[in-house]
């Protein structure tokens, strides 16, 4: 299968991308279709030691998953921000229809690189006293009408996405 | 010091750059207090008007006067005082052709008379204890001493009038700048190597970010941060018992070469946590008629003890034990933090909240700046990164997103 020219990547290749990459080093599994990556990311030297869980079902949306420490714990109740829940802890991380990440493009250089800078962000906003996110990026719920049209496109493009 | 423990590689490797960035994260705090460049070279040019303003002058004890920067800005440690932008700037203004004959209360004078014959000074000036203070509403203030020469003195000394003006006392702030300077070159041998290697965090060739300024070595940061503790820490208390800087940059300074000398580092935040560890060793105390005395010598000139007023006012000893109890805890705490939140907390506490949220600003700008300049990349090992390695992944454009769990 083709995406936009380039072949897209199945699940196992994926896989196979993680497991060389030397910059983000875990334990992965497949099963069927499904991709699962486990990986302890300390995003600077002044960083909490995260355990992160990145999942892929072929076809669908990757998610990115911080299973530990309990985020929303660390932010005394605050809402946090760019998330698509607290609990588990599912990480926004780019602009679906944006061409940030797309199916033919590997999670080592993509989503794995910005789960590092989010959390990075995370702790200066932690730091901020759970306010003023320095990372940029677009919150739906402020702009609810430019988010739908994102979905719409994105559920266009990758069907709709599994809850 | 060296991690002389055993463990996991990548436990040590991770305890080793803890350290070197919370250091460079001290350093940005550092940066915060400085006098920036700007300032600097307003206070440089002002101060040499005025000595131009005193050589100027028909009077022939000020023809041929010179005027300098001694104290922190000669070495470079000022601190911006708390919740104000007005820096200090300590000035000398060397009469060579004074002599101890002359009242230290008529010399003042004469510097004083000279200063308000001149309409851009006199409004703006005070008179304090011992000195002229030119001050530059919201800049920095100028301080300036008189001061004659010390014929006793073989280390060119000098003497400066005492508080009562009434004799002169002996002082030497060339001799302690130079001392100072020659003490902050000193490298530890394992900092020296890993700068020739240019390596700064073990087993790799990257530099983590941030990127440190380098501007200041080891011994001006710990005497700013050190000074700045002080400063909030007697915020609540009497401040009129706070350490003299004097007192805080003097013992930092023997520490720091006996650090240097008996010790090997290969990190900046142990030399500086030793560093403040080790400075009691170096306040005398001697038994005099059933008192202790406390002594810490200007070694650059004879008869100047920093802590004189301890042996009249015994509680000044004892505040400056307490202070130097709660800074080496303080700072020794720090590693033990996690996360950059818990970081700035901790030294929110000790070193003020807005400073703190500058440096950190300072921080994740240079970040986002890198993140927007396309310099980002993740390293094996190290994590978020500016510089070139060669196990590393480029960080591509991205813009979070994100819905609320209603």
């Amino acid at each position: 299968m083709k995406f936009g020219g380039c072949p897209i990547l199945t699940p196992a290749q994926q896989l196979l991308f993680l497991q060389r990459s030397e910059v983000f080093p875990g334990l992965g599994t497949l099963a069927g279709n499904k991709l699962t990556w486990r990986c302890d990311r300390r995003p600077t030297g002044l960083s909490r030691l995260y355990k992160v869980r990145l999942t892929y079902v072929g076809g669908e949306t990757p998610d990115v998953i911080v299973e530990d420490p309990d985020l929303p714990l660390l932010a005394g109740g605050e809402k946090l921000p760019h998330v698509y829940s607290d609990r588990p802890t599912r990480l926004c991380l780019y602009l679906p229809g944006n061409k940030e990440w797309e199916p033919h493009q590997r999670f080592d250089q993509t989503l794995l690189p910005w789960t590092d800078l989010w959390l990075t962000y995370f702790e200066d906003w932690l730091a901020r006293g759970c306010t003023d996110w320095q990372g940029g990026g677009e919150h739906p719920d402020e702009n609810e009408n430019a988010s739908r049209r994102e979905r719409r496109r994105f559920e266009a493009k990758y069907g709709r996405r599994r809850r | 010091m060296r991690d002389g423990s055993l463990g996991c590689s990548s436990q040590i490797n991770d305890l080793h750059l803890r350290k070197v960035q919370t250091y460079g994260f001290l350093d940005r705090v550092c940066q915060q207090l400085d006098l920036t460049l700007t300032q600097y070279e307003e206070a440089k040019s002002r101060y040499e008007a005025v000595g131009t303003w005193l050589a100027d002058a028909e009077d022939p004890l000020l023809r041929t006067s010179v005027i300098y920067a001694q104290g922190s800005t000669a070495i470079g440690t000022n601190v911006k005082p708390v919740g104000s932008n007005e820096h200090d700037v300590d000035l000398i203004s060397l009469l060579p052709d004074g002599s101890t004959n002359m009242e230290p209360a008529a010399v003042k004078r004469v510097v004083g008379d000279r200063l308000r014959a001149n309409g851009r000074y006199r409004d703006i000036m005070s008179e304090k204890q011992r000195c002229w203070r030119i001050n530059y509403a919201n800049e920095f203030h100028l301080d300036i001493t008189p001061a004659i020469p010390n014929p006793a003195c073989r280390n060119g000394g000098e003497l400066v009038p005492d508080k009562t003006l009434k004799c002169w006392k002996p002082s030497n702030p060339k001799g302690f700048r130079d001392k100072f300077n020659e003490r902050a070159k000193l490298v530890p041998a394992l900092l020296l190597e890993k700068a020739q290697r240019g390596v700064t965090a073990s087993d790799s060739t990257v530099e983590p970010f941030p990127v440190k300024s380098g501007a200041k070595g080891v011994l001006h940061r710990t005497t700013q941060v050190l000074k700045r503790h002080r400063d909030i820490d007697f915020e609540r208390l009497d401040k009129s018992l706070a350490p003299l800087s004097i007192i805080i940059t003097q013992l930092a300074s023997k520490s720091y070469e006996y650090c240097i000398r008996h010790f090997a580092f290969d990190n900046e935040l142990d030399l500086l946590v030793h560093t403040i560890k080790f400075m009691p060793l170096f306040i005398e105390k001697r038994e005099i008629g059933g008192r202790t005395h406390y002594f810490i010598l200007n070694e650059t000139t004879t008869g100047e003890n920093f802590a004189e007023k301890w042996n009249d006012e015994p509680q000044r000893a004892a505040a400056f034990y307490r202070w130097h109890r709660k800074a080496e805890a303080d700072f020794a705490r720090l590693i033990e933090t996690e996360g950059l939140d818990e970081l700035t907390a901790e030294l929110k506490d000790s070193l003020g909240e807005g400073l703190v949220k500058r440096a950190l600003d300072a921080q994740t700008g240079t970040l986002s700046a890198a993140r927007t300049a396309g310099r980002l990349s993740v390293a094996a090992g190290i994590g978020l990164t500016t510089a070139a390695a060669a196990k590393a992944t480029a960080m591509p454009r991205n813009t979070f997103f994100g819905r609320r769990e209603q």
